[in-house]
């Protein structure tokens, strides 16, 4: 069936090259010299897709019908999307037509992005993967989603997710669980998985997620793609339907670094619908993406590089290490300082944070009351109707994070939870300040393992916890992060990828995007593209 | 730490004590010298630890109380549910139970990520333009008004 397709034309604009699998490990490059005879870097979506609409070499409208085949051959086994816009080739049209005359175009003009389905969308279903609002139509854009339009971006559809954001995997989501594009038995990551696993399988160019403990790196990680989550305020949460919002952050996931920064670049920036995004500049990264062509021979001589020791100790699977310890190496070769830093805090992080998000959470969902929007199960009395609306209206996770949160915010127990984890996020803070005064930027895995299987960690809370213990310190310092793939280890028909994550200081994701872009286009073999999308094409 | 962390979590069980006797000295040390509202604390924390003592002390251990748990949180919950949440709370209270080993004694409790201020906007009301839509979420609605079970003069 799939050989009887048309091959979309824009299918020729994505880098199909794949990694040849070793039996162990293939990861960063770890001689210390870089050979450029064997680069083969990938290319910025957007700006391939800006240059032949610019060229008339294509059109929005063939773009966007090749993007939706490609969703209907793969959707059927993945499951990224909760709903597909039915205005993707109306938009698509509108973009055509301003080129037809001569107007100037927005920087994402013809882009076509996930949303995740926390983020609300006008009169587009925006659930937050939750029964509690199946049907439910926002009736405003949030102001990420607004400025992606103002500039010409195509919302695709709205992306599967863990249920409010609460899960690891997006198994925890009401409607359906996602596969991941490099092997259908394992989960994507989550809570955004399908905002990552819909980018690896390419269904839409560049996606929209959230990140409140690792819910954007985690899930790039498993997919082989770049998850960047900004600094906390650098984004407007505003239409982001409320985890933690001490900790939740707009995220953004590309095939390349450089999407991934181009599209941070669109959504950032002071709102003053959210009292807590910030009045710092946004500088223009794009300066951050030159071309191979134009790199020295060690493009990051100097950079200052931390990698963290408490993240590669034993309870880290050892392919996870090997690629983060490779990577490390290939820095080193493009000039990089590679330096060890201790964090004393870091293994407090794990405890602190799920005391923080749990004690939101309570007191966020406590909106979900079935009286003003959302689903509704009417009774005789009102605290029945909120009581039986939010029993069938959430899920196991969702009860239950609300339930440990309405414990530690109880009246005497404060003290010992709530405040207790406010202060150890102080020394978390104060640990990696110090931290990125002696260095540019920490390294460490996104993850302790590649994908795992579905409904591996399903049923044991604290299991799907541990495997947030790289990225959570971060939203509790509030600091900017990126992963970006590095390497395979063995699993699947041919191999899982593994991310390094990259932590830079409060609002400086410049530094970041650009040590970010020039590791990936100067890793050997480093294309990454799961084995579903190389059958599909 | 990485390890330690992994470990902890691995290891906890609905068998541990959630706050030992031991941790409690720890807290009660560092916050003797605050005020006696702290000390009415550590008192409640007393308490909450000899209604999760150890298997040592062989006195029955009790996970929170889910039902009241719920019934504050109106979320209505079905037996099996409740049986279910009682042995994933506890187990993830009880490895909550470390955060009472740090010591954090005059260390100030940060409440988000450091950000600029000042960014507030006037207090000022706004209408919205897309009133039917915001109107058309809502499940029950009749002439101007959220319809919900009668709450007053009830029997």
């Amino acid at each position: 069936m799939l050989s009887t397709l048309q091959p979309p034309r824009s299918l020729s604009l994505l880098p199909l090259r794949r990694f040849q699998i070793s039996k162990t490990i293939v990861s960063a490059a770890s001689s210390k010299t870089i050979d450029t005879s064997v680069i083969s870097p990938p290319q910025s979506q957007i700006l391939t897709t800006r240059r032949s609409l610019l060229s008339g070499e294509t059109t929005a409208v063939e773009i966007a019908k090749s993007y939706l085949s490609r969703i209907r051959l793969t959707e059927p086994q993945l499951k990224c999307f909760l709903h597909v816009s039915e205005n993707v080739l109306k938009d698509a049209q509108e973009i055509d037509q301003r080129i037809a005359k001569g107007e100037e175009l927005g920087p994402l003009a013809g882009v076509l992005i996930g949303v995740k389905d926390n983020i609300c969308t006008q009169g587009m279903p925006s659930t937050a993967a939750s029964r509690i609002l199946e049907h439910y139509r926002p009736p405003f854009d949030a102001t990420a989603v607004k400025k992606i339009k103002e500039l010409g971006g195509i919302v695709v559809g709205k992306t599967n997710m863990d249920e409010f954001g609460m899960g690891s995997t997006t198994e925890a989501s009401a409607f359906q669980v996602t596969a991941n594009p490099w092997d259908l038995s394992r989960v994507p990551g989550g809570s955004s998985g399908g905002s990552a696993a819909a980018v690896a399988a390419r269904q839409c160019m560049v996606s929209l997620g959230s990140d409140t403990g690792g819910s954007v790196r985690q899930p790039a990680s498993f997919c082989g793609v770049v998850g960047l989550k900004p600094t906390y305020g650098r984004v407007s949460r505003f239409g982001l339907m409320a985890y933690a919002s001490s900790l939740d952050v707009i995220g953004c996931f590309g095939s390349t670094v450089a999407d991934a920064g181009m599209l941070l670049h669109a959504i950032s920036g002071y709102d003053r619908f959210d009292s807590t995004s910030s009045k710092q500049d946004v500088p223009e990264f794009q300066s951050q993406f030159p071309s191979v062509d134009h790199f020295e021979s060690k493009p990051l001589n100097g950079v200052k590089v931390g990698i963290i020791r408490e993240t590669l100790e034993d309870g880290v699977d050892s392919g996870v290490r090997s690629a983060t310890q490779e990577a490390a190496s290939h820095l080193e070769a493009l000039g990089c300082i590679l330096t060890e830093v201790s964090l004393p805090s870091f293994s407090l992080g794990l405890p602190a944070y799920y005391v923080i998000a749990s004690s939101e959470s309570s007191s966020n969902l406590s909106r979900y009351d079935g009286v003003r929007y959302g689903n509704q199960v009417m009774a005789e009395e009102l605290n029945k109707l909120y009581e039986c609306s939010r029993g069938e209206g959430f899920g196991g996770e969702v009860k239950m994070r609300i339930l440990m949160g309405t414990y530690a915010l109880s009246a005497g127990y404060y003290n010992a939870y709530y405040k207790r984890a406010q202060q150890v996020r102080t020394l978390i803070r104060k640990d990696f300040k110090a931290a990125l005064e002696q260095n540019d930027i920490l390294i460490s895995p996104a993850a302790p393992s590649a994908a795992y299987k579905i409904g591996e960690k399903k049923d044991d809370p604290l299991a799907m916890y541990a495997g947030d213990i790289m990225t959570v310190n971060v939203n509790l310092a509030g600091l900017p992060a990126m992963v970006l793939p590095c390497g395979l280890v063995e699993g699947g028909p041919s191999g899982l990828p593994v991310g390094l994550q990259m932590i830079g200081a409060a609002f400086d994701e410049e530094k970041l995007l650009k040590v970010g872009h020039i590791f990936e286009q100067t890793l050997k073999g480093s294309s990454f593209v799961p084995p579903l999308l190389a059958n599909v094409a | 730490m990485a390890t330690r962390a992994l470990l902890a979590v691995i290891s906890a069980s609905p068998n541990r004590c959630f706050i030992s006797p031991s941790r409690i000295k720890i807290l009660q040390s560092s916050t003797s010298s605050s005020s006696v509202h702290f000390h009415r604390h550590s008192r409640k924390i007393h308490r909450i630890a000899r209604s999760y003592s150890s298997d040592s002390d062989s006195s029955v251990l009790q996970p929170p109380d889910v039902s009241r748990l719920a019934q504050t949180a109106r979320i209505s919950l079905t037996p099996a549910e409740i049986e279910e949440c009682e042995t994933k709370i506890r187990r993830v209270i009880d490895w909550f139970g470390q955060l009472q080993q740090v010591d954090v004694n005059s260390v100030e409790p940060a409440i988000r990520a450091e950000m600029d201020g000042g960014n507030l906007r006037e207090d000022a009301p706004e209408t919205f333009e897309n009133r039917d839509s915001i109107r058309a979420s809502i499940p029950s609605f009749e002439e101007a008004y959220l319809k919900v079970p009668k709450i007053l003069n009830k029997e």
